[in-house]
């Protein structure tokens, strides 16, 4: 819903404002609009809470005289004028009414919790509908269907009306979107490689010497065409330079910037380059160096990945400081690799690519064993995937991290342990809350719902044996809870002190 | 409340304890944590997750270590990275309590390497799809870009210094709509800063690789086009590169480039500075030189008599050095873009994990750190338009027309996604909460000099 200045519900009653002194109910004051906190509504406001019924019925204002119904209030207000009542009755109440906003009477939705209420009751009845109501309304065209009939009537106006197509295939329904994405599409560099390969002779001859066996540019996800483009797209026609060469700005600054930090890479020996190409062989100190790519790189793109992939390795094998901010995103990008076909964007891309201007962080040497046992772990996800997500674990592109050489138990398509190892007995004991009855409730009402989902990763062998071993105190909770899984369960002896939920508190009804 | 919760909460379990649903184990059992617990957790809603986030967190200020890992497992069992809007949201915000913790009561394992969330690399063309997946970003480029299209007419020069976190996806458009100038555009020169925090979303390419991308483009389209990198010749070493400390020293060096001598700024050319998400990570406080780098920025570049500063962030109060304010005020900001995520994206969505995740990562900053380290410092939109105009700014109104581009843009996305003005802001909301806030700034002198009264 578009709704300039939505803060609205309370505007169509003027406040008077009654200063005193003089007459000036023409101009009220400007009063300045209290700015409400995103995701609260105003902590004045009326809370409304309707039921389903109440809120979908279409005729909510009924006229007094003639029992008319009308969905608006405005509208009956309108009609009951058409009735001559007497002016006294024709006059609204004039206490000032109340901002009003909405809940939603789904229980389970964000929206049912008064912090999260809606300010406009067309809204709520349309997020009703949307959310928690059928679909009764079918788009022709395509198969998408809608429970609001604006939503269906807004779309079936733009299905299919514009489409544009990029060169690499890819369709969008968005003009901006398609424009961002031609921007920067292979398809629109190898369009331009080609005029340029075609001029004569002056290819930019520093680019060249830094052009490297190893692709510079990431292949875009649907891998392009390397025909000659036709250009379906509805952008103007703008025939390609044949004679012209690179625009000489572009790659004067390129090379020059290429050619510093060249001078920067050599310097010095840790470049800001992952240093893991800084122990690789120069090789590949250079070939970190992609600024080389010049236009003319992008034909070096339709080489093999091959380079791309022993340079991964390679530098897989180099360890690094350990940082803070251990970086998977290179075994990330490894562990897809192996999962993947090689054609893939994510492989093209590799880690390792990113140079100067975000530096990648190594991870933590990662052996050849701890690669198998994570592609292992991929393969095993992706088999498992049901078993996995049904219990509630997030892929593990998403949250494990590199290292883990205890993820060999992943590929065997185990839980991770879910802080089951506490039990429910040993929370509803002796809670020590500081004052708090409403966390007191809050907690003992959940430990109960928990029992079940012991027995269920008790049935996968898994959780309590690691939440037993584990000892008490935070190091035991942070072990189990194992946030992104992997977490080296078996090495959390570390005592707290705080003896809270030792094993004898743990209330295992297996 | 609490009460109707633990009645609720009581009866629930009851009829839970009886299903049968755990005794099935069989080949593909149901999923039992995300929707069978939705029953019970259906009343723990946002409002008692944020009160337990911020029960833990308390706790873990007063270092009661017990009643935070009591907190904790209650919050594990509602998390849930693939449950619902809340039970995601609160996954990111436990994860990050976790780590905080972790830092304050050291365990002898190697933690560090197992919670930290990764860094995620994506192609250009990733991010491209990425930035148009909700309008969060595009609202911001959208608004901008019309207001430099009025500000730069006439100019045949243009220079912009783009500060953004989103390396060079706003300019497509605009580029294109230069092109399509009848007069013919005006030359173009897009200049960046090298060093950039590092925060989602990355690329897996140098800047200048994308910048070239982009002059591609631009020769495409016939614009003439220039790109240009400041502060690439500084040699550091990876550590001091990546060490995320190492924002402040970062951004204090390239505040030595903002002079007209180091941007080549020309006397012809129309000066535009674009900050996209940018500002908050500038240092706010005040050292011994009595200026925070935040400020020093804003009056740096108000020296380079821009035509027109852009000023896009989100409307998020994330500078109290109270760790629960701030956990209050992200907890109901960041439920907006999981909310508006899942009206359109399965559960299992790559692209909706992997947004998530990046504000997950904003999270763990948020919560987990502290002094340097915290990078995030959001402020108000109204607390950043005070610094403007503290710093001799005037607020420039958005024209209708872009208020009509924008418009035109919000409906081509879900429903949901709104708008409003608020004094000389435009501001993206969804269902009716502000999100991101877009403004347009003229140093006062400028104005005078302009005669920019009424922006017509």
């Amino acid at each position: 819903m578009v709704d300039l200045d939505n803060v609205s519900t309370a505007s169509g009653e003027a406040s008077i404002s009654s200063s005193g002194n003089n007459n000036n109910n023409q101009t009220p004051k400007p009063t300045k609009k209290k700015r409400n906190l995103p995701g609260m509504p105003d902590p004045e406001a009326e809370v409304i809470a309707l039921s389903p019924t109440t809120l979908l019925a279409t005729n909510r204002f009924v006229c007094e005289i003639c029992n008319k119904g009308f969905q608006r209030d405005q509208n009956l207000q309108l009609h009951r004028r058409g009735h001559n009542l007497p002016w006294k009755l024709r006059q609204r109440s004039s206490k000032e009414v109340r901002k009003r906003v909405y809940v939603c009477p789904e229980s389970t939705c964000v929206h049912h919790d008064p912090s999260r209420a809606l300010g406009d009751l067309t809204g709520i009845k349309k997020h009703f509908c949307r959310k928690h109501g059928e679909k009764k309304w079918k788009c022709d065209k395509c198969s998408k269907k809608y429970a609001v009939q604006s939503d269906w009537k807004a779309h079936s106006k733009v299905c299919g009306s514009r489409e544009y197509k990029c060169d690499c295939g890819t369709v969008f329904s968005r003009r901006d979107s398609f424009i961002t994405h031609r921007a920067f599409c292979d398809a629109l560099a190898e369009e331009n490689a080609k005029s340029q390969n075609q001029a004569v002779g002056k290819a930019n001859s520093e680019s060249d010497s830094k052009v490297l066996t190893g692709d510079s540019l990431p292949v875009a996800p649907t891998p392009a065409a390397i025909t000659t483009p036709q250009s379906n797209s509805d952008l103007p026609e703008n025939p390609p330079q044949i004679v012209e060469e690179p625009e000489a700005i572009v790659t004067t600054t390129t090379a020059a910037a290429a050619a510093a930090v060249l001078n920067a890479n050599c310097s010095s020996s840790s470049s800001t380059s992952s240093t893991s190409n800084g122990c690789a062989a120069t090789s590949s100190g250079v070939f970190a160096s992609l600024f080389a790519s010049s236009t003319t790189s992008a034909s070096a793109s339709m080489q093999s990945h091959t380079p791309v992939f022993t340079d991964l390795i390679r530098s897989m094998g180099c360890p690094d400081r350990s940082a803070d901010f251990s970086a998977p995103p290179s075994s990330e990008a490894i562990s897809l690799c192996l999962s993947t076909n090689p054609g893939s964007s994510i492989f093209g891309t590799g880690g390792q690519e990113c140079r100067q201007y975000v530096p990648t962080h190594q991870p933590p040497a990662m052996s050849a064993t701890a690669l198998l046992q994570k592609a292992a772990q991929m393969g095993a996800a992706a088999t498992n995937a049901s078993l996995l997500r049904g219990l509630g674990i997030v892929s593990s592109s998403a949250s494990t991290s590199s290292g883990q050489h205890d993820s060999l138990h992943w590929g065997l398509g185990q839980v991770e342990p879910e802080g089951s190892g506490l039990g429910p007995a040993g929370l509803g004991l002796g809670l020590p809350c500081d004052g708090d009855s409403g966390l007191k409730e809050l907690m003992l009402g959940t430990p109960s719902m928990f029992g079940p989902k012991q027995t269920t990763l008790d049935f996968l062998g898994l959780g309590m044996a690691a939440g037993g071993s584990a000892g008490g105190g935070l190091s035991a909770l942070i072990t189990s809870i194992g946030g992104s899984g992997g977490l080296d369960v078996t090495a959390a002896t570390a005592s707290f002190g705080n003896g809270e939920f030792s094993g004898k508190d743990i209330g295992r009804n297996s | 409340m609490h009460v109707h919760m633990k009645a609720e909460l009581k009866a629930a379990s009851i009829s839970f304890q009886n299903q049968t649903l755990f005794n099935t184990h069989q080949t593909t059992p149901p999923l039992p944590e995300p929707e069978a617990l939705k029953g019970c957790l259906g009343s723990l809603d946002g409002a008692c997750i944020e009160k337990l986030l911020l029960h833990c967190a308390s706790a873990l200020e007063s270092n009661d270590i017990t009643l935070a890992q009591q907190v904790m497992w209650v919050l594990n069992n509602v998390a849930s990275p693939l449950g619902d809007t809340n039970q995601r949201l609160t996954s990111w915000f436990l994860r990050a309590l976790i780590s905080r913790a972790s830092r304050i009561c050291p365990v002898s394992m190697n933690f560090k390497g197992s919670n930290i969330i990764q860094r995620r690399l994506m192609s250009v063309t990733e991010l491209a799809g990425y930035v148009d997946l909700i309008p969060w970003h595009r609202f911001g480029f959208c608004a901008s870009n019309n207001e430099i299209f009025k500000a730069i007419k006439g100019f045949k020069r243009v220079h912009i210094l783009d500060f953004s976190i989103t390396p060079c996806m706003q300019w497509p458009t605009f580029i294109d709509s230069l092109a399509k100038l009848q007069e013919g555009p005006p030359s173009l020169r897009i200049t960046v800063p090298f060093f950039r925090p590092m925060v989602p979303p990355l690329v897996n390419i140098s800047i200048h690789e994308v910048g070239q991308r982009l002059g591609n483009f631009a020769k495409f389209k016939d614009v003439p086009f220039e790109f240009n990198v400041i502060g690439d010749n500084v040699s550091l070493t990876s550590e001091e590169l990546s060490n995320i400390e190492s924002t402040n020293f970062h951004f204090e060096s390239m505040l030595n480039l903002l002079n007209p001598n180091m941007l080549s700024l020309r006397e012809d050319e129309a000066l535009v500075i674009n900050c996209q998400n940018w500002l908050r990570y500038l240092s706010d406080d005040r050292k011994s030189q009595n200026i925070s780098i935040r400020d020093a920025f804003i009056n740096l570049v108000k020296g380079l008599n821009p035509q027109i500063v852009l000023l896009v962030d989100e409307d998020c109060d994330l500078s109290s050095s109270s760790l629960t304010s701030r956990i209050t005020a992200s907890f109901n900001h960041l439920w907006i873009p999981f909310d508006a995520l899942d009206t359109f994206l399965p559960k299992d969505s790559c692209q909706r994990t992997e947004f998530e995740s990046d504000i997950g990562q904003k999270i763990e900053n948020i919560i987990s750190y502290e002094g340097n380290q915290r990078i995030e410092r959001l402020e108000s939109a109204l607390q950043m338009s005070q610094r403007m105009k503290n710093a001799g700014y005037f607020s420039v109104p958005f024209c209708d027309e872009t208020i009509l581009e924008v418009k035109g843009l919000l409906d081509e996305h879900a429903s949901g996604w709104g708008m409003k003005k608020d004094e000389s802001m435009l501001v993206l909301t969804w269902k009716g909460n502000s999100c991101v806030y877009a403004t347009a700034w003229v140093p006062n002198e400028i104005r005078d000099h302009i005669g920019l009264n009424a922006h017509v």
